[in-house]
């Protein structure tokens, strides 16, 4: 059962028992958790003709007692304090409360005492505490991403906030699956490790009955891993539809907001929804590459005018009344095309702009290929080259210090200098503090395929056979990573297990958290795993979904931290 | 799908809770007679009092919480829910009718037909009743909760009176098909019945003058017809006009405005758009000019007073 599923199953629960005109409440977070799965339509098919958020609730006096109030929120401090104040001060007729994790038994007690009224009629845990965007692919969208990549002494309530949401999240997410996991870690990471031992408390100590599932013949898997493990992905272009959104314009919560770029006329769509659930043509086209997006509209396109031809075609009676009963299915369908329409046009102008084709295959070689000399001056080339723009400058030096950080440092440091002369706005030893946070000391797997003998002669033998297509042969470490686990060959002495924990055989479902962040490619290479049907059933999640710009914001923010941290020392 | 019910821990809490808060108040004695009332009326429901929308509600009494009635649109919302249950099973009832119409009868089915017209006219009426009753939910005004309320309540009714509409008239229109069939079918069937029967016969004026009676038999067979498709016509006609109405209120789902989350976004972005439009306008109306007009009439007035007291103190 795929996680949107699970979400839908538990907002259907939610609002199935509850009869009569009904007002859903929300709090920042779960507003995403329920927009991504459930659309207003159906919300209103359940009755529910009001969503509100908790703050506005407050800020109202109008009393509605003819409708029950339906609450989704998270069991936080302030969230509980809103609460008192709306229990006190009751609007509506009814309240039901669905907290999404876990409620503290001092909680309860506040809320107890504030209902003086007696409106509540249940307060139920509903788990639908993380953001389901696919079916495979969750992610908890934080803001202070930036904390893992500090050590613990810098802000150590920080850090210990960032690791309860993540455990929350990730509690939830086992808490829907019905499962209780086998839990392995990554050895070099530090906030993993936090991460990985606080969960095995709560799961195996402190809440255990909750999580005593009944057993199946292998445990689930849930290896917690660092996205410092893998730099090179999320500072990659992408080019398969769903990531190239992503990289180029932006994807939050399914939604593309086109006032990024600025340059669309006034009548147009300013936001879009991107779905596979809802979106047929999406969803058989996100993991292709531009060029067969751009075919595959083509036809869609085609199939469109076609239509709209026999519509104006319209001489009989019987043509007129076939016309208005195919009218919504045209309207859809004209929407949907121009939206892919306009997302394709808007991208394809960002690729010749950036001169994104020229850069991307040197990021691509880069990240796959070897050659440290060429590779030296194809950078240089680019960082001469006056369209290239800051931020691809920055990141092909930051690839080529990744790959190549030990060999010739002198060229190195020439590309260092050069990238502080031509980008005025580069915060000076960003490289070098990413090369700290990820460089080859830090990294546990084989990211370039030049450590262990076995990677190196795939390499060749790839290189040998030659590539379909230069711009997506990248395959990010996280393929390796489940390669291992479906051969049950994952090293104890990189990921062991936390405390006493042990797997017999290999795990039929596999969660992979990645602290720091995932990126699209990644859920791609998760959904095309998952579909070679190896017996194995992969989930992804991470703290947010980056793209370039993000990591790139996150690594700044963390430098940023540290520099003032050592001032104060 | 794991869930767990925390109300029984709840319900434990809030007890005593109120046990805790009951004692307390025994020393004044009359607080507590009133809660034990309040507690009772509630229970009982026999609290009630008309409640319209813009009432300050239930924060003058503390002891009982009355439950107020909804507001009038909730009749409307009401009525027209029930006429879309009608709906429902008079369309029922169609599917029935059409069929028994279609069955090839010897004698005419005129009877069949009248069923089936009048079914689709209160069907039609129905429909186009709900869909003025639905436009009374619209509302004047500034955004508010109430208003947000009262629109989400006309979308969903409008999806259901539309989907409706539709499959009424994709049975229409496969009734009028089976009809044309037919139509054309009779005739031909009409015609050769006729040459085998009248075959044997040898008296050809005898044969030609059965064929010609037989012919205008089927011609006003088919006038029936004729006119029977016509007023189908007509009545998809009407559909087809309250769908156009309706489509403006259906969400198109799948787009971004089927999103939970736009549509707070906008709620909140539009009235404070009001807020600044509303500022605005306040700013231009004291800065007008016939403010100022005004304002340097009134000092004019002010001057000339002060000068008439002059003159007559002064003379």
């Amino acid at each position: 059962m795929g996680l949107v599923t699970s979400v839908r199953d538990y907002i259907n629960r939610m609002l199935q028992d509850i009869s009569g005109m009904k007002v859903l409440i929300l709090d920042p977070e779960t507003v995403s958790n329920v927009s991504i799965v459930y659309s207003q339509s159906e919300l209103l098919q359940k009755e529910v003709f009001l969503v509100e958020m908790i703050d506005s609730i407050s800020a109202s006096n109008e009393s509605m007692s003819h409708l029950k109030a339906v609450y989704l929120v998270r069991p936080t401090s302030e969230n509980v304090q809103k609460l008192r104040y709306q229990l006190a001060n009751p609007r509506f007729g009814e309240y039901h409360l669905f907290f999404s994790n876990l409620l503290k038994d001092t909680q309860i007690h506040i809320l107890a005492d504030s209902d003086e009224h007696e409106v509540v009629q249940q307060v139920q845990e509903f788990y639908a505490d993380f953001v389901a965007g696919d079916p495979y692919h969750f992610t908890l969208n934080m803001a202070s991403n930036h904390l893992y990549m500090l050590p613990a002494v810098v802000d150590p309530s920080g850090l210990q906030r960032y690791s309860d949401r993540v455990v929350d999240g990730i509690a939830a997410v086992f808490l829907a699956l019905k499962r209780r996991p086998v839990i392995r870690y990554q050895r070099t990471s530090d906030t993993a490790k936090r991460i990985a031992q606080e969960t095995a408390k709560l799961m195996y100590q402190q809440e255990s009955g909750l999580f005593d599932f009944r057993r199946t013949e292998s445990s689930p898997l849930l290896l917690v891993i660092d996205r410092r493990d893998d730099p090179v992905t999320p500072l990659l272009n992408q080019w398969t539809y769903q990531a190239m959104v992503h990289e180029l314009i932006g994807l939050q919560d399914n939604k593309v907001d086109l006032r990024a770029i600025g340059s669309l006329p006034k009548d147009q769509q300013v936001e879009v929804v991107l779905s596979s659930e809802q979106d047929a043509f999406f969803k058989s086209n996100m993991y292709e590459n531009f060029g067969d997006i751009g075919m595959n509209i083509k036809r869609m396109v085609d199939d469109f005018q076609q239509v709209a031809k026999s519509n104006q075609n319209i001489q009989t009676v019987e043509d007129m009344a076939r016309f208005v009963d195919n009218y919504p299915e045209y309207k859809k369908m004209q929407g949907n095309v121009s939206k892919h329409v306009t997302l394709v046009t808007e991208m394809s102008k960002l690729v010749e702009a950036r001169k994104l084709m020229l850069v991307s295959q040197t990021e691509q070689d880069l990240a796959c290929n070897g050659g440290q000399g060429a590779a030296y001056e194809a950078v240089t080339d680019l960082l001469n080259n006056e369209s290239v723009s800051d931020i691809d400058r920055l990141r092909l030096v930051m690839l080529y210090a990744l790959r190549y950080e030990k060999e010739n440092p002198v060229q190195l440091m020439q590309l260092f200098n050069k990238l502080a002369s031509r980008s005025p706005k580069y915060k000076q030893g960003l490289v070098q503090f990413l090369l700290k946070q990820a460089g080859v000391e830090k990294r546990t797997g084989d990211l370039f395929g030049n450590r262990d003998l076995l990677n190196i002669a795939r390499n060749m033998a790839r290189g040998l056979k030659g590539v379909e297509n230069v711009y997506t042969q990248h395959q990010p470490l996280l393929f390796q990573t489940m390669e291992s686990i479906t051969r049950g060959r994952l090293r104890d002495v990189d990921y062991p297990f936390v405390g006493d924990h042990f797997q017999q055989g290999r795990p039929q479902e596999v969660v992979i958290f990645m602290v720091g962040g995932t990126t699209y490619e990644e859920s791609r290479c998760v959904a095309l795993q998952n579909s070679t049907n190896s017996g194995i059933r992969f989930i992804l999640g991470g703290t947010a979904v980056l793209n370039s710009k993000r990591f790139l914001m996150d690594l700044e923010e963390a430098q940023r931290i540290s520099r003032s941290g050592s001032h104060m020392v | 799908m794991a869930t767990r019910n925390r109300t029984t821990v709840y319900r434990k809490h809030r007890d005593a809770c109120k046990s805790a808060r009951a004692p307390l108040s025994d020393s004044f004695g009359g607080p507590v007679i009133e809660m034990v009332s309040g507690s009772f009326a509630r229970s009982n429901h026999s609290s009630y009092a008309p409640l319209s929308t813009n009432d300050p509600g239930p924060s003058s009494s503390d002891d009982a919480f009355t439950i107020g009635l909804p507001p009038a649109w909730v009749d409307d919302s009401e009525e027209i829910t029930f006429n879309i249950q009608k709906v429902r099973d008079k369309m029922g009832e169609l599917a029935k009718a059409h069929s028994k119409a279609l069955m090839p009868t010897f004698g005419d089915n005129r009877g069949d037909q009248r069923v089936v017209e009048m079914l689709t006219h209160e069907i039609t009426d129905l429909l186009r009743k709900s869909e003025k009753r639905l436009h009374n939910l619209s509302t004047r005004g500034g955004p508010s909760q109430e208003s947000n309320l009262r629109k989400n309540v006309q979308r969903s009714l409008a999806t259901d009176l539309q989907s409706l509409s539709m499959e009424l008239r994709r049975k229409q229109s496969t009734y009028l098909k089976r009809l044309q069939q037919q139509k054309e079918g009779q005739d031909g069937v009409d015609l050769e019945f006729n040459m085998n029967g009248k075959m044997s016969r040898l008296d050809e004026d005898e044969e030609l003058g059965g064929m010609t009676v037989k012919l205008k038999e089927g011609q006003h067979v088919s006038a029936e017809r004729e006119r029977e498709i016509q007023q189908v016509l007509g009545s998809v006609n009407d559909l087809a006009q309250i769908m156009k109405d309706l489509s403006a209120l259906v969400i198109d789902q799948g787009t971004i405005v089927d999103r939970i989350d736009y549509n707070i976004q906008n709620v909140s972005s539009s009235v404070e758009e009001g807020y600044k439009q509303l500022q605005k306008a306040e700013r231009t109306q004291r800065e007008g000019a016939m403010v100022k007009c005004a304002t340097i009439l009134l000092i004019l007035c002010l001057i000339m007073i002060v000068l008439l007291i002059l003159k007559n103190v002064l003379f």
